[in-house]
């Protein structure tokens, strides 16, 4: 049962994962990024983190993405053609991907199989993780309320100077 | 109970097309959209680890990701939009010299 | 995870009485709107179709399935298409975390010979228990934006693009002081289950060691901010007056669904007041008792989990009547008002809360 969920989910992220890096539209391309984002989340599930599932949702699927779709429509980027890839390009960029993909996926079968877990639940609930980040993890934390707070100034700052050019040149 | 090694292929496999992605389109959005997705395969290898070994650092991890990934997507926006509005053009490689 | 068959049925039942009121929502809301507008209004209001115009919801129906489904030329069809689909999808499964009732125990009960709930097993009125349950909701809400987005953009029209911009931009802000407010009631409440929210306001204030209060978290000081917060909030979720920028009739033609029609439209209509029943079922279980009956002790069995599911029922449809009330009796604010609003005065309102539902609980108050 588990196994069905596991390859249902699984197929649905590897193909529109793939429709993102091969369809000319962005808009497309954003849509399927958040249907793969939500095929990973229920793969978050199966892995008995339904609190990191939430958050994964959350924030990529409805924040991030958002962002992203918002960016595309207002600057009007499906009607822009993308030049095509040289053919050398794509040549090797497909063989290199496929050539690193395959020796990953080899070595992990080879070397990362483990045979059974380890007893007692996992503890992925909005508690433990909360625990741990005021107790190990607060310097981190700070830290990263800092940087949030960096990218907040640094994109205000970025969107508002091509704002003021473009009154000035008025 | 799924077995781990599994995830970790999957994993790699969204990793890999990812890195297709990126080395293979030459629009601004669709980069940053493949760079995002191998960011996410990293997740779920964290994640699977994490399961595998019962310890809540792997999901720290993942939670500080996430953060550091939704800081990273609205700079990396906002550095795309104003390049965007200086060459009209979404074509990365065109933006081939260091001051124009 | 050993399923076995009483499992599967009583999640089924559970699902099937979950989705049964769910779609009944927006039949039922159509003709409360148009007769508490009409009354609100001082007019007759829809009284031809049947007593008091009780089957104009029918009516509505039959004229949806039988309209002429015009796709516009430009439109990129599958978008289109599917923009319905994306509305829909919060709007129905977010319920599937509201406790609807009280937890009891199955009576051991004899069916066509066989024996079944041998071991008493507890029938836990929630489709999904999960132990992380309003961040699903929140979640699933999140992924509204995308329905109303999808749908002005793919419609290739000029104000279908205005109305989906400006909403979903104030879809997105609003979410920020929604999920903020809740932030608080779970503070209080020690646990992210919405059963565990709502077994925490079955208790009792005591005030001046005579007043016995229901414990609900709208009759606690330190979350009334919180509940002005989150109900605001919720108008602006589901885009009600006065945040309906997405429709803004009047204003934008239709907003973000003008292009559609029949069926389609028909699936955004429904999409919208299934939303508004979640919300308002989200407001009453955090803020207002979700299934308790004030002053009585519902028992363990049957009847009290009937009592306490009907009188959940009650209170989310009075406030769904408050959301229809509102509706025809407050003008629709400007839009830099509305933005401002959300970012400058509810979002440090919210994470003023938190801290004195923090500072409440460190003096030991809550």
């Amino acid at each position: 049962m588990e196994f069905a969920i596991f390859f249902f989910f699984a197929a649905v992220a590897i193909i529109f994962a793939l429709v993102v890096v091969l369809h000319r539209n962005p808009v497309v391309g954003a849509l399927s990024l958040v249907a793969s984002f939500f095929a990973l989340a229920v793969m978050y599930v199966l892995l008995e983190a339904p609190f990191l599932a939430a958050l994964q949702v959350i924030v990529y699927a409805g924040a991030i993405m958002v962002l992203f779709l918002f960016v595309i429509m207002l600057l009007n980027l499906q009607h822009m053609a993308e030049p095509v890839t040289r053919p050398i390009q794509q040549f090797l960029g497909y063989t290199t991907g496929a050539a690193f993909g395959v020796g990953l996926i080899y070595y992990l079968a080879k070397y990362a199989v483990f045979d059974k877990l380890p007893e007692g639940a996992f503890p992925s609930d909005a508690h433990s993780v909360g625990v741990a980040l005021f107790q190990e993890y607060v310097f981190p934390f700070e830290m990263v309320s800092i940087l949030l707070l960096a990218a907040i100034v640094g994109a205000l700052l970025l969107s508002g100077r091509t704002y003021a050019k473009r009154e000035a040149a008025r | 109970m799924i077995p781990t090694h599994y995830f970790l292929i999957l994993s790699a496999i969204l990793f890999t097309i990812g890195v297709v992605g990126v080395l293979t389109r030459r629009n601004g959005i669709t980069i940053f959209m493949s760079i995002e997705l191998m960011v996410n395969a990293v997740n779920l290898t964290f994640l699977a680890y994490a399961r595998q070994f019962h310890q809540t650092h792997g999901l720290i991890f993942v939670f500080f990701i996430m953060a550091i990934a939704a800081a990273e997507a609205a700079v990396g926006l906002a550095i795309f939009i104003t390049l965007f509005h200086h060459r009209d053009s979404i074509d990365v490689d065109e933006a081939n010299l260091m001051h124009w | 995870m050993a399923f076995d068959a009483t499992d599967i049925a009583l999640s089924a039942l559970k699902i099937g009485i979950v989705l049964f009121m769910m779609l009944n929502i927006t039949p039922i809301m159509v003709w409360v709107e148009r007769r508490g507008s009409a009354l609100i209004q001082d007019r007759p209001g829809p009284n031809r179709v049947g007593p008091f115009g009780l089957f104009q919801s029918f009516a509505d129906a039959l004229k949806f399935i039988l309209k002429e489904d015009i796709v516009p030329a430009q439109a990129h069809k599958w978008l289109y298409t599917m923009a319905p689909a994306f509305g829909l999808l919060p709007a129905l499964t977010t319920i599937a975390v509201v406790p609807w009732g009280r937890a009891f125990r199955l009576p051991e009960k004899v069916w066509f010979g066989r024996h079944v709930f041998e071991n008493r097993p507890i029938f836990e009125p929630v489709v999904v228990d999960v132990s992380a349950g309003i961040l699903i909701v929140f979640a699933l809400a999140s992924l509204s934006v995308y329905g109303i987005t999808i749908a002005g953009w793919s419609s290739n029209n000029k104000y279908s693009l205005f109305g989906a911009i400006r909403a979903s931009a104030q879809m997105i802000s609003y979410e920020l002081s929604l999920t903020l407010a809740a932030v608080s009631v779970l503070l209080a409440s020690g646990s992210l289950r919405l059963t565990d929210v709502v077994w925490r306001q079955t208790g009792y204030f005591v005030l001046f060691d005579t007043l016995k209060l229901p414990a609900w978290n709208v009759l606690s000081p330190a979350m009334w901010i919180a509940f002005v917060i989150f109900t605001v909030s919720a108008f602006a979720e589901t885009n009600r007056l006065p945040f309906d920028f997405a429709e803004a009739e009047a204003e934008l033609v239709a907003g973000y669904h003008t292009e559609y029609s029949s069926m389609k439209f028909a699936l955004f209509f429904m999409a919208e007041y299934m939303a508004m029943g979640t919300m308002s079922a989200l407001i009453v279980t955090l803020f207002l008792g979700g299934w308790d009956i004030p002053w009585w002790n519902e028992p363990a069995t049957w009847q009290g989990f009937l009592a306490t599911a009907l009188f959940f029922l009650l209170k989310v449809t009075g406030m769904l009547f408050v959301f229809v009330w509102v509706r025809w009796t407050i003008p629709r604010l400007k839009y830099d008002i509305l933005m401002r609003i959300g970012w400058k005065v509810f979002l440090p309102l919210a994470i003023v809360n938190i801290v004195v539902v923090a500072g409440f609980i460190a003096a030991r108050w809550i």
